[in-house]
């Protein structure tokens, strides 16, 4: 396999696990929820509580909302999802938007490096030291801990793919728009005009994603 | 060094950071390292590691990716339709017509989308077609639609107050159910000023009231309306009344938007999937911003830079209603440049102190301050409704300004509303039991 299409599979696979985790939030959320609906009911109708409850559900969602957010990291990446001001950036010409365009994500690929050993080294820590949580059920520290390093990781590598891109010239991916992310971030393919011209918000306004990173090789 | 000089060094950073289109949740990142290994002797990574681990790792924090998932459920279902036939014959009697839809509309989406950018989008792609076909005044229909987009911030759920409620440790439901009253408040500023306009005789060609309907059809249009409606009230009232805290609150709506979806047979495989990857999307780019703003406010705390901010402006003795002025000003111009979340994550991690040592109310400030970042969404050069509502209508960023004008102004008047009447905002949190 080409290392672009691994590459790629690795970003999507770190935020396929993203996904999951925000829907194992949403499932230990409601059946925390239907478990009090259900006692709430047995209550009023007079008969015992059955007590139902997830075991340290507030503790359990802290942790995979964590995961979530640094697991997606690499793949809204790569989608154009994080926000940036490119108000002045639009208005330089190519070449120096280019310089800028690689300072940014040297500093990217080295802040997020950065990072990632430290977080390594906070779940090693939690690791060795044999860390725990508080609640009901002791879930070592180390596994979300170590979500956090795993998703900083991808990050890292998906900042250093971005710049080896603009290095040789090209587009980064993280240029390209995103599709329908409904955040404040939302961003819409510009209607009409160049897309470099007008406005120069900080969004990105290109329709044509998947093409300048993925070049014949 | 001089605390001036540094707080001046490190604004000037920070904007070099910006400005040069790092991503804002790396600028904060950087700024906030570059002071603490500047500084202070404190070891950067590890306290990065530990801040951000403490900061993410949070119940509260949940329930924002869950009430984006479900915005981004009912964006992909029928509701944009449903929402537009459903109030049509409601409101064709008022002076205005059915420019009343879109202020409705996103009145009524905002209570189950945090978003003002799907809140727009959602309203408008269907209204702006109907309302010109129709004959509306287009520059009115525009407005309006930049107007009430911003609605999705201050009605609950809101994202952005989530976001000001976890960096200033307060209690997420208590903005919640302070965003209500004000929210209904700027929906009849806004209901007012178009009956006002069109009384006027503004709208030349705007079609007159032929399109009334007697009760039983505005009933039977309003039927597909009926589960939405009993959405907001589920979710509204379980967090009012106690029952569910926010994140349980969403995980439900989360369900039950799912299943509302399913039932109206607008869910299928893929608008499954895009749903959820676009709300990881969204969600992961909010929390980072988050962690970012965490790390900064425990590096700031470190250098002392808002404690001394506080205490200058307590030394200045400025009384509190000059100190919001100026406040209004400066996150206006901080807003024509920044989008919402990153003006709030700045205010939370450096201006707070400030604003507790001028004796504001915490709760109340997060509505003030909700309200003048909703100002800001319809600011040209960047303002986010701005662009939902170019890429909608092909019209040029500054037109659609424009037409959001006097929105603006009357979010302006909002603003100064509750300054002047503080219990607009504190009066149902008020009354909440405990």
């Amino acid at each position: 396999m080409k290392a672009r299409s691994v590459l790629d599979r690795i970003y999507l696979a770190s935020t396929v696990l993203a996904a999951c985790c925000l829907v194992l939030i949403c499932l230990v959320v409601a059946a925390q929820v239907a478990g009090r609906v259900v006692d709430t009911l047995a209550g009023a109708v007079g008969g015992n509580r059955p007590g139902l409850y997830v075991p340290s559900a507030a503790e359990f969602t802290g942790y995979l909302f964590v995961a979530a957010s640094f697991l997606a990291l690499a793949g809204t990446f790569r989608h154009g999802g994080h926000i940036r001001v490119t108000l002045l950036l639009s208005r330089l010409g190519g070449g120096a938007r280019h310089r800028f365009e690689i300072g940014c994500l040297v500093f990217a690929a080295v802040f997020s490096g950065f990072f990632c050993v430290h977080s390594i080294l906070l779940a090693f820590d939690s690791y060795a030291f044999g860390e725990v949580s508080v609640g009901l059920v002791p879930v070592p520290l180390w596994i979300p801990q170590g979500f956090m390093a795993l998703g900083l990781f991808v990050f890292t590598i998906a900042a250093i793919d971005d710049l080896a891109c603009a290095l040789r010239g090209g587009r980064p991916s993280c240029q390209e728009s995103a599709d329908t992310p409904l955040g404040e971030n939302f961003t819409v393919p510009e209607a009409s005009g160049d897309p470099a011209a007008g406005s120069g918000g900080h969004l990105k306004k290109t329709r044509n994603r998947n093409t300048s990173w993925t070049r014949p090789s | 060094m001089d605390p001036a000089v540094l707080t001046v060094l490190l604004v000037a950073l920070l904007i070099a950071f910006l400005g040069s289109g790092v991503w804002v949740a790396l600028s904060l990142f950087g700024v906030a390292a570059v002071a603490v290994a500047a500084f202070t002797p404190a070891p950067v990574g590890q306290l990065v590691a530990v801040t951000v681990w403490g900061a993410g790792n949070s119940w509260e924090l949940a329930a924002l990716p869950m009430f984006i998932w479900m915005g981004e459920i009912l964006f992909r279902s029928r509701l944009s339709r449903d929402l537009f036939t459903g109030l049509s014959p409601w409101v064709a009697g008022l002076p205005g017509g059915l420019l009343h839809v879109n202020i409705l509309g996103c009145g009524l989406f905002a209570a189950v989308s945090g978003s003002s950018a799907a809140t727009t989008a959602t309203v408008g792609r269907l209204s702006l077609s109907e309302l010109g076909r129709r004959g509306y005044d287009e520059d009115m229909t525009i407005g309006t639609l930049a107007g009430s987009g911003t609605f999705g911030l201050l009605i609950p759920p809101s994202i952005i107050l989530i976001v000001y409620g976890v960096g200033t440790d307060q209690s997420i439901v208590r903005l919640f159910i302070a965003g209500v009253v004000p929210g209904l408040l700027v929906i009849a500023l806004f209901m007012g000023y178009v009956i006002a306009w069109s009384l006027l005789g503004g709208g030349r060609g705007a079609p007159s009231a032929t399109e009334n309907t007697g009760l039983g059809e505005r009933l039977r249009a309003a039927r597909n309306l009926i589960p939405v409606v009993a959405l907001i009230a589920g979710v509204i009232g379980a967090i009012y009344t106690g029952f569910a805290s926010p994140t349980e609150a969403a995980a439900v709506g989360v369900v039950l938007s799912l299943a509302l979806s399913w039932l109206t047979g607008s869910m299928s495989r893929r608008v499954f999937v895009d749903a959820l990857m676009g709300a990881t999307r969204t969600s992961c780019m909010i929390a980072f911003i988050l962690c970012g703003a965490a790390f900064l406010a425990v590096s700031m705390g470190f250098v002392g830079i808002p404690r001394q901010l506080a205490e200058w402006i307590v030394s200045m003795g400025l009384s509190p209603a000059l100190m919001l002025m100026a406040l209004t000003v400066f996150f206006v111009i901080l807003g024509c440049f920044l989008d919402g979340i990153s003006v709030v994550v700045l205010t939370t991690s450096v201006i707070l102190p400030m604003v507790e040592a001028a004796g504001i109310d915490l709760i109340w400030f997060g509505i003030y301050l909700v309200l003048v970042v909703e100002m800001s969404q319809v600011t040209p050069p960047v303002g986010f409704n701005l662009f939902v509502l170019q890429s909608l209508t092909g019209r040029d960023i500054m037109a659609v300004a424009r037409c959001a004008l006097p929105f603006f102004l009357l979010l302006a008047v909002a603003v100064l509303l509750i300054a002047l009447f503080p219990d607009i905002v504190t009066w149902l949190p008020g009354r909440m039991a405990g």
